[in-house]
């Protein structure tokens, strides 16, 4: 059965003028309290503030605190590699303007230069892997799998900001020309990248350093081969352009893919 | 208060056990995982810590999944490896401000809180010393440092006396033993005294599966009978050593006190002794001490 809630009233009761004695109508003291045994109320006080202190409060930091905790440690030299890279990007632009360089030796240029950009940008994920840190970084509350995405987020950043830059300063003039030459460039850039994650994942022993400068190497070689064969920026092939850059960007997310699960399964890449 | 159960984990390496069928519930305390090398330690410390998944079985911390539990879980734990990594360029300070910030620790909690470990494993002079500059000794007083940085519920430690001298040894213990208070604190190592004197269980392993455990004493009690002393000469002492597991030999003048382990009165004249944590270490791990030294010749 439900019963009625009681009806309460907004009209605000003032409670009754106190005789001048302080006294109620009724004849008791209105002021009095029961008395406080001060050792027990010490005795109290003391175990909550104990309890409070053993309590402990968490802090669970926001996402961009922990991408801010990552970039704070970063170290100088980490940094000076991003402004060199980028400081190289705008002079290779420069160069190759002012030398009115034909498009097709641009492009393989820049190619070129993006796949050592993306590689070097790429080394800083690699490096998470490396000192026998894998193991420790997986038990942290930002944990391997979460530092590697931040990582590839960063390198993400920055290999974009060079595209760009390449782009904006070597681009045609009109956006087809544009589109195009961001196929052309974005090809070796996406295998390269592949190639570098898969070795990675499978060739983890490898000496870091030595598996970015051979792989540069090896990719740089081929982006370059577009000079020796003059038609390949040909409109015509550029179906074929864009069929191997979709494939790099699914061989690419793929790669990505594979590594976070082997770190999550906690396959040998994580393990000291 | 953390409750850990293991329940039913194994996990293979190809055709490899490593890790067979453990159950186990762990509660507030310090438990010693003793073993030989090759036990499945150290699989079973990675499982723990979340590193790697059993290939059957579940790890619930709480009652609950520990990947259910993710972020949460790693809250808690504290966790130095057998083979402890560090960036060589950082200082000892920098690193461990790191590991805080990866550990969620706040910023003014873990100033102090470096600052704290430092001084705790006695680090505080070489705070600003480039790691790569570091001994074996300090390394390893940094991993215990960073271990302990987020005041873990659940403390695993891999070897963690490798490389230090007996003094450090036995500061690492007091240290362990002064925090084991409302945490479980799983020491994984092969060296008897680093769990004798401070673990509330002993846990021994052998090919991946928990033989025994129960206190000290408990283990070794298990093994009350089995243990001789002998006075023998020279000769017959090289004899005896050759046929039984031999925990310890002395010589006394012209002759040579052994102690024996073994299921029967070895010899006439034996005497049965008190059986220790190392007796009942060799009584276990003998054949295995044996046939990893007929691997290796």
């Amino acid at each position: 059965m439900i019963l009625p809630r009681k009806q309460t009233s907004h009209v605000r009761h003032e409670p009754a003028p106190l005789p001048p004695d302080n006294r109620h109508p009724c004849g008791f003291p209105t002021e009095w309290k029961f008395p406080l045994d001060e050792s027990k109320k010490v005795q109290s006080l003391t175990a909550i503030r104990l309890e409070a202190a053993r309590k402990q409060i968490r802090h669970y930091p926001t996402f961009r605190e922990q991408l801010w905790n990552q970039l704070r440690f970063r170290s100088w030299k980490h940094w000076l590699l991003q402004g060199f890279l980028l400081l190289a990007a705008m002079l290779l632009a420069v160069t190759l303007r002012r030398q009115q360089a034909d498009s097709i030796q641009t492009l393989a240029a820049c190619s070129v230069f993006l796949v050592f950009a993306g590689n070097i940008c790429l080394g800083h994920v690699a490096g998470l892997f490396s000192w026998h840190m894998a193991e420790l970084e997986q038990t942290l509350y930002l944990n391997l799998k979460q530092m590697v995405c931040i990582r590839m987020l960063e390198a993400g950043i920055a290999d974009f900001a060079i595209l760009s830059l390449l782009l904006i300063l070597t681009g045609g003039k009109n956006p087809g020309d544009t589109l195009a030459a961001l196929t052309y460039m974005l090809v070796p850039f996406l295998w390269s990248d592949t190639l570098y994650l898969h070795m990675l994942v499978h060739l983890r022993n490898t000496s870091s350093g030595f598996r970015s400068f051979a792989l540069g190497l090896v990719c740089g070689t081929l982006a370059l081969f577009p000079l020796a064969w003059d038609s390949a920026y040909q409109p015509e092939y550029l179906i074929i352009w864009q069929i191997s850059a979709a494939a790099g960007l699914l061989m690419c997310i793929a790669q990505i893919c594979r590594l976070l699960g082997s770190i999550e399964n906690g396959d040998n890449i994580c393990l000291n | 208060m953390p409750e850990l159960t293991l329940d039913r984990i194994t996990r293979h390496f190809k055709n490899k056990i490593a890790v067979d069928n453990v159950s186990l519930t762990l509660r507030e305390g310090i438990y010693g995982f003793l073993g030989a090398n090759g036990a499945g330690k150290t699989t079973l410390l990675r499982m723990i810590c979340g590193v790697m998944k059993p290939s059957t079985g579940e790890i619930r911390c709480n009652g609950i999944e520990i990947g259910r539990l993710d972020g949460d879980y790693r809250y808690l734990l504290g966790y130095l490896p057998q083979d402890f990594g560090y960036y060589p360029d950082f200082t000892a300070r920098r690193y461990l401000e790191y590991l805080a910030a990866c550990k969620a620790v706040p910023k003014d909690l873990a100033r102090e809180k470096v600052q704290e470990m430092l001084a705790l494993t006695g680090l505080g002079g070489d705070q600003h010393c480039k790691i790569r500059t570091f001994s074996g000794g300090m390394l390893r007083r940094l991993g215990i440092a960073q271990a302990l940085l987020n005041d873990p519920e659940i403390l695993i430690l891999d070897e963690p006396t490798a490389g230090l001298d007996p003094r450090e040894r036995i500061r690492f213990r007091n240290i362990i033993s002064s925090l084991s208070k409302g945490r479980i604190i799983i020491l994984s190592t092969h060296i008897v005294s680093d769990v004798e004197f401070i673990a509330d269980k002993i846990l021994l392993m052998k090919q991946g599966r928990i033989i025994q455990q129960g206190t000290v004493s408990e283990v070794t009690g298990s093994i009350t009978g089995r243990v001789w002393e002998y006075l023998a000469k020279p000769e017959e002492a090289i004899r005896l050593n050759d046929i039984f597991a031999v925990s310890n030999l002395k010589n006394e003048g012209e002759t040579v006190r052994l102690r024996l382990v073994s299921d029967t009165c070895p010899c006439e004249g034996a005497v049965p002794a008190d059986p220790g944590l190392e007796d009942v270490y060799l009584y276990h791990f003998e054949e295995v001490s044996e046939h990893v030294d007929n691997l290796e010749g």
